[in-house]
């Protein structure tokens, strides 16, 4: 694959606050990545940066190889984390002028807009105010004002934050869709770990204003996780596991038990003391979700 | 990939100007300023086309007019246009007095002044420069009469009444015009100041509405906010100028249909003036008008944040107010010259004839120089602030933010 979109070593501090300690990230083309990490660890500013809307002190932001340039930029879509459209003006007019300010044609950008505002569903309030509509449409529009020039690269800060399940999918859909037609790189934030997990390839962990953990989220879940199996076994004791060393008890679940697994302890040898003793149901390995990831990473 | 053709980063601002130039056309702000001002310019072109021009009373007499004509042909060589009514008895002249119709009447002839029995009727008290003319007359008409009584011949009476003994010798060139140039100054200022503080306080609010409706970040993805300050300072200014063009002549066709102010030429050069000084005065105060809104997010917060700039603006409109009545004076001319308040005061010195050419050129080069200079650093200012939402951003925190 192609690069995409690279954040390489940014930095930035606001007075003597370190914003941004040497972020990097990379979205390559046709992939959608997930930005994590806690309030204030640095998310909205790397973005404002890649986005050129905010200046890094140090560090580069690069599309297809190339550092990025106004012509460049042009083609990114945004979605800022506080929304804004200007309240009072048409919603077909607006896409048209934002349109039009990221270099589109008066013609292309008039086509674009009702293009984008009927996939969308929201077509029947064209002529209307943006303040007249409701919030979730409000939402839309604001999604379409980042569509609306065929962006090559998207960037969105808090997408799904104020969607309810519908507009969530509707909004999956719809980014779905440009990164397979077109190939478009996504990076976007999210609190919603289990959305993140579900319809991302990868993620990059922000913590204090650098990147703690990134990477594929199979290999992340495999790499960092505690090794954690789940055993449902008819007819032992409660302590049944306790003559292994390494293992200890981490909690209970109906009909059953998850063992924790010391370094060096095999899950086989578990497995066979289990059948020796009782009858096996159930024996797997759990893999952290990412949200317990997430949380080991910030307590640790 | 869309492949369009991308527009050259520099051309931006045009869009950005053309969406603020119609937003605020189709404003409601816009159509009412635009009534105000041609109401406030219509009353003054008609209060000038009826009540102004060279004094003019009606001199009644009763009976015998001769007293009346040599009040007339005395107000004739003072410049004072005096017409003469006659009546044939005191109560008739009473009714045109109450009525208004003759601002006096006198009764009695040559011989009733002369003897000191001649009266002048008038409703409470004579317009005090007609007094003076009748007054002055019947003064000569006894002199006459004791010339005469001594013997001095009619010939040498009429020979000392028409000399014109002290010549007149005027240090500049007499300006004929002087009364209409400086209507037509006040009247430039007048739209000099509206269009100057209106249009700027425009700037302000719409700088101000993109920052709390924060539309702002997705402008700035899109655009540098240079090129986001400079649209909107073009299409609002594009506006004002257009606006102005029309009042200029909606006034220079008033003023000539009722004749209030002979249009001489200058009329139509002045408003060439009025228009070039907004567009020179615009671009400077416009510029601190964006700075000033850039570092409030709230209307309420603008207020405060304007006051120096009001201040300032209002102080050359008041100076420059005096200048109509005393353009050399050394304030007149020293606001002339700063581009602060050159764009109010160097109009009214020109039209009034008054600013020499080194002056105006001068002007004109510490204008463009200075706003040269501003426009740049009130963009860094500017690219500083108008991300931050929140308190008011101090100037020298947003200097440094856009470093």
């Amino acid at each position: 694959m192609s690069p995409g979109l690279q954040l390489i070593d940014l930095r930035r501090r606001f007075g003597d606050v370190v914003a941004l300690d040497g972020v990097s990230l990379d979205a390559d083309e046709g992939s959608m990545v997930g930005f994590v990490g806690p309030n204030g660890a640095g998310k909205t500013t790397a973005m404002r940066i890649a986005l050129g809307v905010l200046e890094a002190d140090g560090g580069e932001v690069r599309w297809q190889g190339r550092v990025v340039d106004e012509t460049a930029r042009r083609r990114f879509g945004y979605i800022p984390e506080e929304r804004g459209l200007y309240p009072k003006m048409r919603v077909l007019e607006q896409l048209v002028y934002l349109a039009r300010l990221h270099g589109v044609s008066r013609a292309a950008a008039q086509s674009r807009a009702q293009e984008i505002l009927e996939t969308l569903g929201v077509a029947s309030r064209s002529k209307d105010r943006v303040e007249s509509l409701s919030l979730g449409n409000q939402q839309r529009v604001q999604l379409a004002a980042a569509l609306v020039h065929e962006p090559d690269v998207l960037v969105l800060d808090e997408p799904f934050s104020g969607l309810d399940p519908v507009g969530t999918d509707v909004l999956i859909e719809v980014l779905d869709h440009e990164r397979r037609a077109r190939g478009v790189p996504i990076v976007f934030s999210s609190h919603q770990l289990e959305l993140v997990e579900r319809v991302c390839d990868r993620v990059a962990m922000i913590v204090d204003g650098r990147i703690v953990t990134e990477g594929a989220i199979d290999e992340l879940r495999e790499s960092r996780a505690r090794r954690l199996v789940r055993v449902e076994v008819e007819g032992a004791p409660a302590d049944w596991f306790g003559s292994i060393p390494g293992v200890r008890l981490e909690g209970e679940v109906p009909g059953g038990l998850i063992l924790e697994l010391g370094n060096g302890t095999d899950d086989q040898r578990v497995l066979d003391l289990a059948r020796s003793i009782g009858e096996v149901r159930h024996f797997s390995v759990v893999r952290p979700t990412l949200a317990e990831l997430f949380r080991e990473v910030v307590s640790s | 990939m869309s492949g369009e053709p991308a527009a050259t980063d520099r051309g931006m601002w045009r869009v950005v100007a053309a969406r603020d130039f119609s937003v605020r056309l189709r404003d409601k702000g816009f159509v009412i300023s635009t009534m105000i001002t041609l109401t406030v310019l219509s009353v003054f072109i008609l209060l000038r086309a009826y009540t102004g021009g060279p004094d003019l009373f009606e001199l009644g007499y009763v009976g015998d007019r001769s007293v009346a004509d040599r009040v007339a042909a005395l107000a004739d060589r003072a410049g004072v246009e005096v017409s003469v009514v006659g009546f044939d008895d005191a109560r008739e002249a009473d009714a045109a007095l109450r009525d208004g119709r003759v601002d006096a009447a006198v009764e009695g002839d040559i011989d009733d002044v002369r003897e000191g029995t001649a009266t002048l009727r008038v409703l409470r008290g004579p317009p005090d420069l007609l007094d003076q003319l009748v007054q002055g007359a019947a003064i000569g008409l006894r002199i006459d009469a004791a010339l005469s009584d001594a013997g001095v011949s009619d010939g040498t009476v009429q020979e000392l009444k028409d000399q014109h003994p002290i010549d007149v010798s005027p240090i500049l060139a007499p300006d004929p015009d002087r009364d209409s140039k400086a209507a037509v100054a006040f009247v430039a200022v007048l739209l000099l100041y509206g269009q100057l503080f209106g249009y700027g306080i425009w700037v302000a609010t719409g700088v101000i509405e993109e920052k709390s409706s924060r539309v702002v970040e997705v402008l700035l993805s899109a655009i540098r906010a240079r090129q986001l300050m400079a649209g909107k300072i073009a299409g609002i200014g594009v506006l004002g100028i257009l606006q102005l063009i029309f009042i200029a002549g909606f006034a220079i066709a008033l003023a000539s249909v009722t004749g209030a102010i002979d249009l001489p030429a200058n009329s139509l050069s002045a408003a060439a003036l009025t228009i070039g000084w907004f567009v020179l005065g615009f671009a400077f105060y416009a510029a601190m008008f964006a700075v000033a809104g850039a570092l409030v997010s709230r209307m309420e917060e603008l207020q405060n944040a304007i006051v120096p700039i009001n201040l300032l603006v209002f102080a050359s409109f008041l100076i420059s107010i005096g200048a109509l009545q005393d353009p050399d004076s050394t304030i007149a001319r020293v606001a002339s010259l700063l581009p602060i308040s050159s764009a109010l005061a160097m109009p009214v010195r020109m039209v009034l004839g008054s600013a020499t050419p080194w002056e105006i050129v001068a002007s004109l080069a510490i204008v463009i120089g200075s706003t040269a200079l501003l426009i740049p650093l009130a963009g860094r200012v500017y690219a500083g602030a108008v991300l931050r939402t929140g308190a008011k951003v101090r100037l020298r925190d947003a200097w440094r933010a856009a470093a």
